[in-house]
């Protein structure tokens, strides 16, 4: 199946659908909340909690023997909210650093979650297999039920962001400012570290634990290139995360061998890599383009300079002189005396040039701004 | 104990020790979670080492890894020079990206390839004593015991040659740079020997343990000393005893070996940080808690010395006054009243000698900000201990 077939049956096909939708919205989740935890300098939270998430997985299934795709979310809920007040507990109440806190958060739990996987396994219940998909993800296994879930969450997690937008903005910002002006601090952090905790688990089943913190990274870092506008910039990571997730499945379905989570934090590594080369404002391409020109314009008007000096000593400011004394001077090339010619700065005859009047009034006025 | 499970607790007590010691360093560095990145990131170096030797034995599948360890270093390191996105931005989207890499490589070969991601991730040490290395007959023991062996002394070579450039460059890189000792090659080194580690350690417990297996340890030595010898040490002590409580923990439950490690890692952490004598979760809440109600009593004593009327001292005052809630006011007035500060008489609170004389001590403190006026308060009070 090539990608134009993909396209054709994207809208007959129900398990193409299924999961071009699913991974599109998870997507566009994950790319709205990601932009709060990328300017909260939270990124790495996501890995972290991804992580973090596991044992909960593995408890609810103990707990209740069942695989209820429902259940096993709230546990993993439970647990990476366990683990996100846990990090935040340590990095106030201890010397110990963020970093730190996420690593150990990250590792020791998904250790426990490891040894109580391992633990199902060698019981004597065939209902087991089948958890490890929350460790890589399988896309392939998302249905209608799952994709009406993530739709459900990011309405509502839509509707929460409208309703509290400038709380949310102004906390990200200014925490202290929001305090003075009385709001309930803690109660927004709260309410965006749920939201940001949510998209995480949502999104295990079909890009897993490892590829998730690229998912609410990724089109976040890219969408911050483009703009200083959160609203902007809220926009974009959910269309960048809306078209990986479809670019992502779309690849992996037209080819075999290629699984969806990889393909997908591929597709979005991409739309990074462009952003931090081509965005105009920030990207590296134009502030290269911009050196360059800055540099260029230095040297027009260190060579403008030159011949302000020597025309200075002459009553006739466009005495003409030979090129030729321009050369033991480095800033002058053809290009650039063309290029003075087009400002109307110089005139050329020939072998010599002179300053013209214009010329004289802009050297003139070159460090002084009048 | 049989001679495998022998073997075994030896592998995953040098495991630990080879991972306990660049782990404090990069813990104190803030750097904790280069260790996460580099452990998932080296995937795609061992699965290319692996198409080019066919062979996943070969020395060269190590040396491969490790270099794509350090290539993540420089890759997080030249984002965040470009300004474009913060460090930890940087992190987060550079080993997602190689993993991918290294996911989807192994899948394309998946049919010809003894390369599952699930042994990438968790590793396994049941089996890291039947991999054996034979010298003609004779059998020289298991192959991750050799490897983890040299890594540990090349490790602990390292360590003792560096430690007081390390020590210097890890606490104040300015004045390690003005003495000579370059930062950045101590920041390579440091890196080089991190990627190493894991790539060695990453058979035998998986890519997320090794972290565990760094930072925990280190976290948790911080959290009992500020010595950086006695923390190398401490770190060494956690995680040997709880890679070998782990494997026996695994060996009753019959669960993976690497998580039940972690999972002691993780209880020996948590009861640090609940514990610890003065840096613990209890000691500081415990601490926060004195220095309030001190804070309080201060507040209250020179409320006392501001005002002579009676109106003003009246106990139930107080309450409307310092807008105090009514048991803390009692906290308050109880821990006045112990230490022989205020009289109350007929409900009107007044200053004894000794509370005039500290609060006297106490306002020339906070408007001189002098130490010795308080030198005989520390005894009794948190408040002036910082």
């Amino acid at each position: 199946m090539d990608i134009k077939e993909y396209f054709s049956l994207v809208f007959s096909d129900y398990t193409l659908r299924t999961i071009t939708l699913g991974t599109a919205i998870l997507g566009a989740i994950c790319g709205m909340l990601g932009s709060f935890a990328v300017l909260r300098k939270q990124s790495l939270l996501g890995d972290a909690i991804s992580h973090a998430a596991l044992p909960g997985i593995a408890l609810a299934f103990i707990i209740t023997g069942t695989k209820d795709t429902n259940l096993l979310l709230i546990g993993a809920l439970v647990s990476g909210l366990i683990g996100t007040f846990w990090i935040r507990g340590m990095i106030t109440k201890t010397h110990l650093k963020s970093d730190t806190a996420l690593g150990l958060i990250l590792s020791l739990f998904f250790g426990f979650g490891m040894l109580l996987l391992t633990y199902i396994q060698k019981q004597p219940n065939a209902n087991q297999a089948g958890l490890d998909k929350y460790l890589f993800g399988q896309a392939a296994t998302l249905i209608e039920k799952d994709v009406t879930l993530m739709a459900i969450v990011t309405g509502i997690c839509l509707v929460v962001l409208l309703l509290f937008w400038k709380e949310f903005k102004i906390l990200l910002f200014d925490a202290d400012y929001t305090k003075t002006l009385g709001f309930n601090t803690r109660f927004i952090d709260i309410l965006i570290t749920f939201f940001i905790v949510l998209a995480i688990v949502l999104g295990l089943q079909t890009v897993g634990v490892v590829l998730m913190s690229a998912m609410l990274l990724a089109p976040a870092a890219a969408a911050r290139q483009w703009t200083n506008k959160l609203s902007v910039m809220i926009v974009l990571a959910a269309i960048f995360g809306a078209f990986s997730g479809v670019f992502g499945t779309a690849i992996s379905a037209s080819q075999n061998n290629l699984s969806t989570g990889p393909v997908i934090v591929l597709v979005a590594a991409v739309f990074v890599l462009f952003s931090f080369i081509f965005s105009p404002g920030r990207g590296i391409l134009f502030k290269q383009i911009r050196f360059w020109q800055n540099r260029r314009d230095l040297k027009l008007q260190k060579t403008l300079q030159f011949m302000f000096d020597i025309a200075k000593t002459h009553e006739d400011i466009s005495h003409p002189h030979a090129i030729k004394i321009l050369n033991n001077f480095q800033g002058f090339t053809k290009g650039s005396l063309k290029k003075m010619e087009e400002k109307n700065w110089v005139a050329l005859q020939g072998q010599k040039w002179s300053l013209t009047q214009d010329g004289y009034n802009a050297a003139k006025n070159l460090y002084t701004q009048e | 104990m049989t001679g495998t499970q022998l073997e075994i607790q030896l592998i995953a007590a040098i495991v630990a020790i080879a991972c306990a010691i660049p782990g404090v360093f990069l813990v104190l560095r803030k750097m904790a979670l280069i260790s996460d990145a580099i452990s998932h990131s080296i995937l795609p170096g061992i699965v290319i080492g692996f198409f080019l030797t066919e062979d996943l034995n070969s020395p060269w599948l190590i040396l491969l890894a490790a270099v794509t360890g350090v290539i993540t270093v420089v890759l997080v390191e030249a984002i965040q020079k470009t300004g474009l996105v913060k460090e930890d931005t940087a992190i987060g989207l550079v080993f997602p990206a190689l993993f991918s890499i290294g996911v989807i490589l192994i899948a394309q070969r998946a049919n010809d390839v003894h390369l599952d991601t699930d042994a990438v991730l968790l590793g396994d040490l049941t089996f890291a004593s039947f991999d054996r290395i034979a010298l003609g007959e004779v059998d020289m023991g298991p192959k991750s015991l050799w490897v983890m062996g040299i890594i540990l002394s090349v490790t602990i070579g390292l360590l003792v040659a560096f430690f007081k450039e390390l020590k210097v460059s890890t606490f104040d890189a300015g004045l390690s740079s003005a003495l000579g000792f370059s930062p950045v090659v101590l920041h390579y080194g440091l890196m080089s020997v991190s990627s190493v580690t894991v790539v060695g350690a990453f058979d035998a417990v998986g890519a997320v343990l090794v972290v565990a297996l760094m930072i925990a340890p280190a976290a948790t030595a911080y959290l009992l000393t500020s010595d950086l010898k006695k923390m190398i040490g401490l770190s060494i002590l956690f995680g040997v005893s709880s890679a070998i409580i782990g494997y026996w923990m695994a060996h009753i439950l019959d669960a993976s070996i690497s998580g039940s490690m972690t999972t002691v890692l993780g209880i020996v952490f948590l009861m640090v940080y609940l514990f610890a004598p003065s840096k613990g979760l209890i000691a500081v809440m415990y601490r926060q808690k004195q220095q309030r109600t001190e804070v309080s009593l201060l507040t209250f004593l020179l409320h006392l010395n501001n005002h002579t009327e009676e109106s003003e001292r009246h106990i139930n005052h107080l309450n409307e006054h310092i807008n105090w809630q009514r048991v803390r006011s009692q906290t308050v007035l109880d821990l006045a009243q112990k230490n022989n500060m205020i009289t109350i008489s007929d409900s009107i609170v007044s200053l004894t000698p000794k509370g005039k004389e500290f609060t006297d001590l106490a306002l020339e403190y906070i408007i001189t900000n002098k130490d010795e006026k308080i030198e005989h308060m520390k005894d009794d009070f948190f408040l002036f201990r910082g």
